[in-house]
């Protein structure tokens, strides 16, 4: 279980109502209410083609919904923006890893930094002041995360010749250098050996503990996400049939109908 | 054994981000920059800063300038020479109808027009990608070229279109020989490419390239696309156009529309591709290659006997053949052969 005694759950930070997407004809998200509290891991799962990650699209303003609203903080909308959803401190990974293949580790990690950078272009192009304080400020987070995500011996690898799971490593990495107080996590451990799977679990329990991070997290392995989170939606189709405690959901008779059932 | 960092630890992050973090390759810097500023002033000839130095140096920064664009921040272009003609007229311009314009001022208002002309032309970039942009690129380069040629404005009223480049005069030093010409380009060079340099290692070079390798999870980060790109416009024009001012006043002496067509814009980016995509030192190596190969096919002809027409055509071939080579086998061209050449240099005389 977690140690979910010892951090403290706050109040709902982001809550979704009756959010409808659809693309085309085809439905990915059907009427959903769901909502994350201040600094819980909250799970969604689902079989494939559920619409989790069309959910986490619509938190960070990648998808649209056409129905329902979004309350961020207080402040209700139709829709997110990206660039204001990573402005307020949200931050996210992807299910297929999106990381700038053509960079190296470093610079993969210090982009993750960008909307803290101050300096004027013209700074950075004489490289002065303010823009050469900044580089090595960030620098030096980008350090601590590289210590935290151990990533010291790729750190000037360039991404494309890394194995996968290091690279889903330095996603998680690219993400955590905005200090975000969202995470949202698209299949962190898909595809991973048991070991790999247990490090990155590690390093999720660590952000959330240490930086009392709010996470929400898509994983396939029921395992992990019983052992992780504090709380657990369920998806199937578009529809939320499930949501609740770990054990509450282990226990619901939909659910066990129509996913765990099937396992 | 000679190219070794060993012993040479980075114990401030300042250091690391060095624009030539290895000792040796800094010193190998100073002494290219001394040689190129004392030593060839000294022993060159003219007809090596006219027909070789000036223009190796102006190609480089026009490669440079199409590397941010198109290496750095993904988006490709066919117009390179309309940015540089963009630069030269309004040069001349600026030249010709403000009494007293100093010339490097009016070089930099001519970069600063060449940038604006390349925002408008940006704008399509974010809309559309790849082989559309291409297109779009090109119609911009056929544009300009007809602009300049119609209207009159431009040209002053000069019934051939051919108009002499106004003489260069900085704080009353007269630019007249082809070695006075070589120092003002090389210095103008040198430190645009250090800008450059200063760039691509800072956050705007970063958000470039996050943008060129995924748009999306570079929104997501917080970048903003349309200003990350229009950016990349803006600087990459700027730079086309003081290298297309300078081809005009340092290299053929006059201004013409004419000499800003689509053969130059291809010739421009066959240097980037050459010398390597998202490389400032690869802008050069390009450059050098574009330029010296026809000398060097030339006396390779001349040497062997071989009728003069030959040299063209094997040239061609010569140029295509590479073009595909490093397209397919090397995207990174020169600039990367010479890396892998540095780390097996690191190991020798040890394999491993
Ligand atoms: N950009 C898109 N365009 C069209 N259909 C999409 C798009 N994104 C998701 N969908 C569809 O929405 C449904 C839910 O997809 P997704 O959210 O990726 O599911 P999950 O992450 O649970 O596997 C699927 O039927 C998928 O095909
Ligand atoms: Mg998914």
């Amino acid at each position: 279980m977690s140690d979910s005694a010892q951090r403290k759950i706050g109040d709902v930070i982001l809550k979704a109502d009756n959010v409808s997407l659809s693309f085309g004809g085809v439905k990915a998200l059907t009427n959903i209410s769901f909502d994350v509290r201040e600094h819980e891991i909250r799970a969604i799962i689902g079989p494939n083609g559920a619409g989790k990650s069309s959910m986490l699209n619509v938190i960070n303003g990648v998808y649209h919904p056409q129905e329902g609203t979004i309350t961020y903080r207080g402040e209700q909308r139709k829709d997110m923006d990206t660039h204001a959803a990573a402005k307020s401190g949200i931050a996210r990974t992807f299910q297929n890893i999106a990381l700038f293949t053509g960079m190296s580790v470093l610079d993969n990690i210090m982009t993750g930094r960008n909307l803290k950078i101050k300096s004027t272009f013209v700074e950075q192009a004489l490289w002065i002041g303010r823009a050469r304080r900044e580089e090595m400020e960030n620098r030096r987070v980008v350090e601590e995360i590289i210590d935290f995500l151990q990533l010291q011996h790729v750190r000037k690898t360039p991404v494309a010749r890394l194995p996968y799971g290091i690279k889903k490593r330095v996603e998680l990495a690219r993400a955590l250098a905005a200090e975000p107080s969202m995470l949202l996590l698209d299949e962190p451990m898909a595809g991973m050996n048991v070991e790999e799977k247990q490090d990155m679990c590690r390093f999720v329990l660590d952000t959330n503990d240490q930086f009392g991070t709010t996470i929400v997290l898509i994983e396939h392995d029921m395992g992990v996400v019983m052992d992780i989170s504090d709380r657990v939606a369920v998806l199937d189709y578009g529809k939320k049939i499930g949501d609740g405690t770990p054990d509450e959901v282990r226990s619901n008779p939909e659910v066990i109908k129509a996913y765990l059932g099937a396992h | 054994m000679i190219y070794r960092e060993a012993g040479q630890y980075k114990t401030t992050y300042d250091t690391d981000t060095q624009i030539f973090p290895i000792a040796q390759d800094r010193y190998a810097m100073l002494a290219i920059l001394l040689i190129a500023f004392i030593v060839i002033p000294f022993v060159a000839t003219p007809y090596i800063f006219s027909a070789i130095l000036i223009p190796f140096l102006i190609f480089s920064l026009a490669a440079l300038g199409l590397n941010i664009l198109t290496g750095y921040a993904g988006q490709i272009s066919l117009g390179t020479a309309a940015f540089m003609a963009v630069g030269a007229f309004a040069s001349y311009n600026f030249m010709l109808r403000v009494p007293g314009m100093p010339i490097l001022l009016a070089f930099i208002l001519g970069g600063i027009c060449a940038a604006m002309v390349g925002i408008a032309f940006g704008l399509p970039s974010l809309r559309i990608r790849g082989f559309y942009l291409a297109a779009s690129t090109l119609a911009t380069q056929f544009f300009v070229v007809w602009c300049l040629t119609k209207v009159p404005w431009f040209t002053n009223n000069s019934a051939s279109g051919v108009i002499t480049a106004q003489q260069i005069e900085i704080l009353g030093f007269k630019f007249d020989s082809p070695q006075e010409k070589y120092l003002l380009v090389l210095g103008i060079v040198c430190v645009l490419a250090l800008l450059a340099k200063n760039m691509v290692r800072s956050t705007v070079g970063r958000s470039w390239m996050a943008v060129r390798d995924m748009d999306v999870a570079a929104e997501v980060i917080g970048f903003r696309v349309m200003k990350t790109k229009l950016t990349a416009f803006a600087v990459s024009s700027f730079y086309c156009g003081i290298a297309g001012a300078l081809f005009a006043y340092c290299y053929v002496g006059t201004v013409e529309p004419e000499a800003y067509n689509l053969d130059l814009s291809f010739r421009i980016l066959f240097m980037v591709i050459i010398g390597g995509l998202g490389s400032i030192l690869g802008s050069f190596f390009g450059a050098a290659f574009i330029v010296l190969l026809p000398i060097v096919l030339s006396m390779i002809v001349h040497v062997t006997g071989l009728p003069n027409s030959v040299t063209s055509n094997v040239e061609l071939m010569v140029f295509g053949g590479l073009i595909i080579f490093f397209l397919i086998v090397e995207p990174h061209g020169l600039a990367r052969l010479w890396q892998i050449g540095k780390e097996k240099l690191r190991l020798w005389p040890f394999p491993h």
